[in-house]
C-alpha cells in the first residue's frame, strides 16, 4: 500500500492510463417511499421533533446509495445536533414571519440584515455539509470565509443591480466558482478550469435573447388580433372577457417560458461546471441535457399534483437516478491516494437556518 | 461467533483493505495482508441501518470497516439504536407504510380542518391586548402611509357615523380600544376592515353606498366582531401553522414540484378566510338585536356591496379564490338570523 505524500497525496498517482468510473445510484423507489412515507408519519405525529432524524435518515439512504468504484458515499450528521439547528431557524423564522406580517414598514431592515446574513448561511451551511460528508472513510471539507463570500455578493450584487439584471449571471459564476473551489476531499482541493467562465454565462443571455424575441412576437401578435377583434366590434361595445383570456394566455406562456429557461440554463451551467472541475487525478464528466431536465421537471410536477404529493420519494429517486447517469468520474490513477485532512468540527445553525429562509448555491 | 467480509480504511487515507473480521464476546479481531487488529466492542461506534446500505462501524482513531453483512452486525451489537432500530423495522415493512400515508392523510386533515384552527385560537390567548394594539398600528401606519388620507366626508356626517360606533362599542368590556377612523383610500372602494386592537377603518365611498346609518351600522358590527374574535391574529397564526404543515409534507420536493403545492394551499387559507367572516357575520346579527336594530340592514348592505361590485368589474368575474361566502348565502343568513 503506497503511503501518500501530505501535501495533496494525490499528486504522487497522478500519472497512469485514464480509467472511468460511472457515477451509480442504485436506491429503489419502493425502498424509498416506504422510508419517506414511515419519516413523514413520525414527524408529524411528534409535531416536528422526529424531522431531525426523518432527513437525517433519507439524507443517508441517498448518499448510501451513491456509488462510485462501488464504495459509498456516507452522511454523518448528528440528528440531534440538526434538532438544535431547527430550533435556532424556527425561533428566526418567526421573528421573519411576524416582521413581514405586521411590521411591514420595517421589511427593509430584514432584507438588509438578510443581505449580510445570507453569505454567512451560505458559508456555515456548505461547511457544515461537507464536514459531514464522507467517501472511503475521508471526509470532505469547505474552507470558503464570510468576508470572501459577502465582497462576491456586495460587489457583484451591486453590479447586477446597475446593470439592470444583466449581472446577474456574473453573480452567480463567481459564486459557484467560490462553492467549488473552497471544496476539499480530505486534503486535496477541488479546482474550476478557466474554460467553464464563457460556458456558464452563455446560456443565460442565449436565454434572456430568445425570451425577449418570444415576448415581442406575443405582443406583435395580440396586437394584430386585438385590431381584427377591434375592428369587427362594434364601436363602445366591452369586451372584458376577450381582454381576461388574453392576460390569462399571456401568464400561461411567460410561466411555460420560465420553466424551459430554468432546465435549460441549469442543464448547461450544471455541464459547465463539472466538465472543468478536477479534483487532484481525477475529473468529472456531465452530459445533462435541457430536453430530458424538461421532461423529468413536468413529469415529476404532474405526476406529484395527481398523486397529492405521495409520488414525491418517486420524483427524488428519479431525478437523482438521472443526475447519476449523466455523470462519470475519470481518474488517471487509483482512488486509493487522497489524504484524510484535519477537518474542524462545524456547527449546524448555517446549515438549518439556510435550509429554511430555502438559501443555497447548488452545483 | 460471527465471521464476517469487510472493506477496512486506516482513517489517514482513502485507501481500502479487504479484511476478514471475527467478533467475539468483547473484541472484534480484522485480519488482512500485514494488518491485525483487536477492538474492544465497546469502543466500536456503529451507524443505524438505514434500507438496505451498507453498514459503517466507526473504530478508534477515525478507522473504519464498512460491511454488506447487515445479520452479522445485528448480531454483534443488537439493540445498539433502540428508536431507529424500531424505525428501521417499521420502514421495510409495507403494511406499516400503508399504515403511515392513512396516519398522515387524517392528520393532515384534521390539522387543517381543526387542529390549526383551534391551536391558533389557543396561542392567540397568549396574546395580550396590547400588543396586538401595536401590531394594528403598523398596519395602519401602512395603509395611512400609502393609500388613504383622511375622510372628505363633512363634520356633521362623520359626528354621526362615530355615534353610531360609539352605541355599537358601548359597554363591550373587552379591554379593546375601539376607535371608528373614516378615510378616502385609493383603489379600495366601498368598503372596512378592523385592525388587531379594535381600530375600524370605514372608506367614504361605503358611508356614500348605504341607503341608511342602520346599514352603516351592520357594516361595523361585522367588523367589531372581526375584532372581538381576534381573526387578524388567528389568521397570520394559522397561516403559518400551514405554511410548517405544508413544508414538513412536501418539502422534499424539488422547488418546481413544490409550485404544484401553491394553489391548494392558497385554496385552504381562503377557506379559513371563509369561515372568519361567517363568524363575525353571526356576531354583527347578535349585536344589531342587543342595540335594538335588525339583521335586515345587513343584508340590504350586502346586497348594494354586491351590485356595485359588479358595475365596477362588468359582472361575470371568476371568482375562484373568493375570501368571502357567496353574497346570497350570506344575505339568506341574515334574513334568517334570529
Amino acid at each position: 500500500m503506497a503511503l501518500p505524500s501530505t501535501d495533496g497525496g494525490a499528486a504522487a498517482n497522478a500519472a497512469g492510463p485514464e480509467k472511468r468510473y460511472a457515477v451509480e445510484f442504485s436506491a429503489s423507489t419502493s425502498e424509498y417511499f416506504r422510508i419517506w412515507i414511515v419519516n413523514l408519519a413520525l414527524t408529524i405525529v411528534t409535531l416536528g421533533i422526529y424531522s431531525a432524524w426523518a432527513k437525517v435518515r433519507k439524507r443517508r439512504y441517498f448518499y448510501g446509495h451513491t456509488r462510485i468504484d462501488s464504495e459509498s458515499f456516507e452522511y454523518r450528521a448528528n440528528p440531534v445536533v440538526i434538532l438544535k439547528g431547527r430550533l435556532i431557524a424556527v425561533a428566526l423564522f418567526a421573528v421573519f414571519y411576524a416582521i413581514s406580517h405586521y411590521a411591514p414598514l420595517y421589511i427593509w431592515a430584514i432584507y438588509l440584515a438578510l443581505l449580510f446574513f445570507g453569505p454567512w448561511l451560505v458559508v456555515r451551511s456548505l461547511a457544515f455539509n461537507a464536514y459531514n460528508t464522507a467517501y472511503r472513510n475521508v471526509r470532505f471539507a469547505f474552507s470558503g470565509t464570510y468576508r470572501t463570500c459577502l465582497g462576491l455578493v456586495l460587489g457583484h450584487g451591486l453590479l447586477t443591480v446597475v446593470t439592470l439584471g444583466l449581472g446577474f449571471p456574473f453573480l452567480r459564476r463567481r459564486l459557484v466558482q467560490f462553492a467549488a473551489e473552497s471544496h476539499s476531499y480530505g486534503t486535496t482541493r477541488f479546482a474550476l478550469a478557466e474554460g467553464f467562465k464563457r460556458l456558464f454565462v452563455r446560456p443565460y443571455f442565449v436565454a434572456m435573447g430568445v425570451s425577449i424575441l418570444l415576448g415581442l412576437a406575443l405582443v406583435a401578435f395580440f396586437a394584430a388580433v386585438g385590431v381584427i377583434a377591434g375592428g369587427s366590434a362594434k364601436a363602445g361595445t366591452v369586451r372584458p372577457g376577450w381582454m381576461s383570456t388574453a392576460i390569462i394566455a399571456g401568464v400561461v406562456v411567460f410561466y411555460a417560458l420560465l420553466f424551459l429557461q430554468v432546465a435549460y440554463i441549469k442543464a448547461r451551467t450544471v455541464n459547465a461546471v463539472w466538465n472543468h472541475l478536477s479534483l487532484g487525478p481525477m475529473r468529472f464528466e456531465s452530459a445533462l441535457r435541457a430536453r430530458d431536465l424538461i421532461w423529468l421537471y413536468l413529469s415529476n410536477f404532474i405526476v406529484v399534483a395527481l398523486t397529492i404529493g405521495l409520488a414525491t420519494p418517486w420524483a427524488a429517486v428519479r431525478s437523482m437516478r438521472y443526475r447519476a447517469s449523466k455523470t462519470t468520474a475519470i481518474a488517471s490513477g487509483p482512488l486509493d491516494g487522497f489524504a484524510e485532512g484535519q477537518a474542524q468540527r462545524v456547527s449546524v445553525a448555517g446549515e438549518e437556518v439556510a435550509d429554511f429562509f430555502d438559501i443555497d448555491i447548488a452545483l | 461467533m460471527t465471521e464476517f467480509d469487510a472493506v477496512y480504511y486506516d482513517g489517514r487515507t482513502s485507501a481500502r483493505q479487504p479484511v476478514r473480521v471475527r467478533g467475539y464476546t468483547l473484541v472484534i479481531q480484522i485480519v488482512g495482508e500485514g494488518l491485525r487488529l483487536d477492538v474492544p466492542l465497546a469502543k466500536v461506534r456503529v451507524d443505524p441501518p438505514v434500507g438496505g446500505t451498507r453498514r459503517a462501524l466507526h473504530l478508534p482513531d477515525g478507522a473504519q470497516l464498512q460491511t454488506d453483512d447487515h445479520g452479522a452486525v445485528e448480531a454483534l451489537f443488537p439493540r445498539r439504536h433502540a428508536l431507529e432500530g424500531w424505525v428501521h423495522r417499521i420502514e421495510r415493512n409495507w403494511l406499516y407504510a400503508l399504515a403511515a400515508i392513512a396516519l398522515t392523510a387524517a392528520f393532515s386533515w384534521w390539522s387543517v380542518v381543526d387542529g390549526l384552527p383551534l391551536a391558533a385560537k389557543i396561542a392567540a390567548g397568549f396574546v395580550p391586548e396590547t400588543w396586538e394594539a401595536k401590531l394594528g398600528e403598523q398596519t395602519l401606519g401602512f395603509f395611512d402611509g400609502k393609500l388613504c388620507r383622511p375622510s372628505a366626508l363633512d363634520e356633521a356626517r362623520q359626528r354621526a357615523l362615530q355615534r353610531r360606533f360609539a352605541t355599537l362599542t358601548a359597554g363591550l368590556a373587552d379591554g379593546y380600544d375601539y376607535r371608528l377612523l373614516p378615510r378616502d383610500c385609493r383603489g379600495i372602494g366601498a368598503n372596512a376592515f378592523a385592525l388587531p386592537g379594535g381600530t375600524v377603518v370605514m372608506t367614504d365611498p361605503l358611508a356614500k353606498l348605504a341607503r341608511n346609518d342602520d346599514q352603516i351600522s351592520a357594516v361595523l358590527a361585522h367588523e367589531i366582531g372581526h375584532v372581538r374574535h381576534r381573526h387578524g391574529l388567528r389568521m397570520a397564526l394559522q397561516a403559518a401553522g400551514l405554511a410548517a404543515l405544508t413544508a414538513a409534507l412536501f418539502g422534499d420536493a424539488t422547488s418546481i414540484t413544490s409550485l404544484a403545492t401553491a394553489l391548494p394551499v392558497a385554496l385552504l387559507q381562503s377557506g379559513y378566510s371563509r369561515e372568519f367572516e361567517t363568524e363575525a357575520d353571526d356576531y354583527a346579527f347578535q349585536r344589531l338585536r342587543e342595540v335594538g336594530l335588525s339583521p335586515k340592514a345587513f343584508a340590504d348592505i350586502m346586497l348594494l356591496l354586491e351590485k356595485s361590485r359588479q358595475k365596477a368589474t362588468g359582472g361575470g368575474t371568476r371568482d375562484y379564490l373568493s375570501t368571502h361566502p357567496a353574497t346570497a348565502k350570506r344575505i339568506q343568513r341574515a334574513l334568517s338570523a334570529p
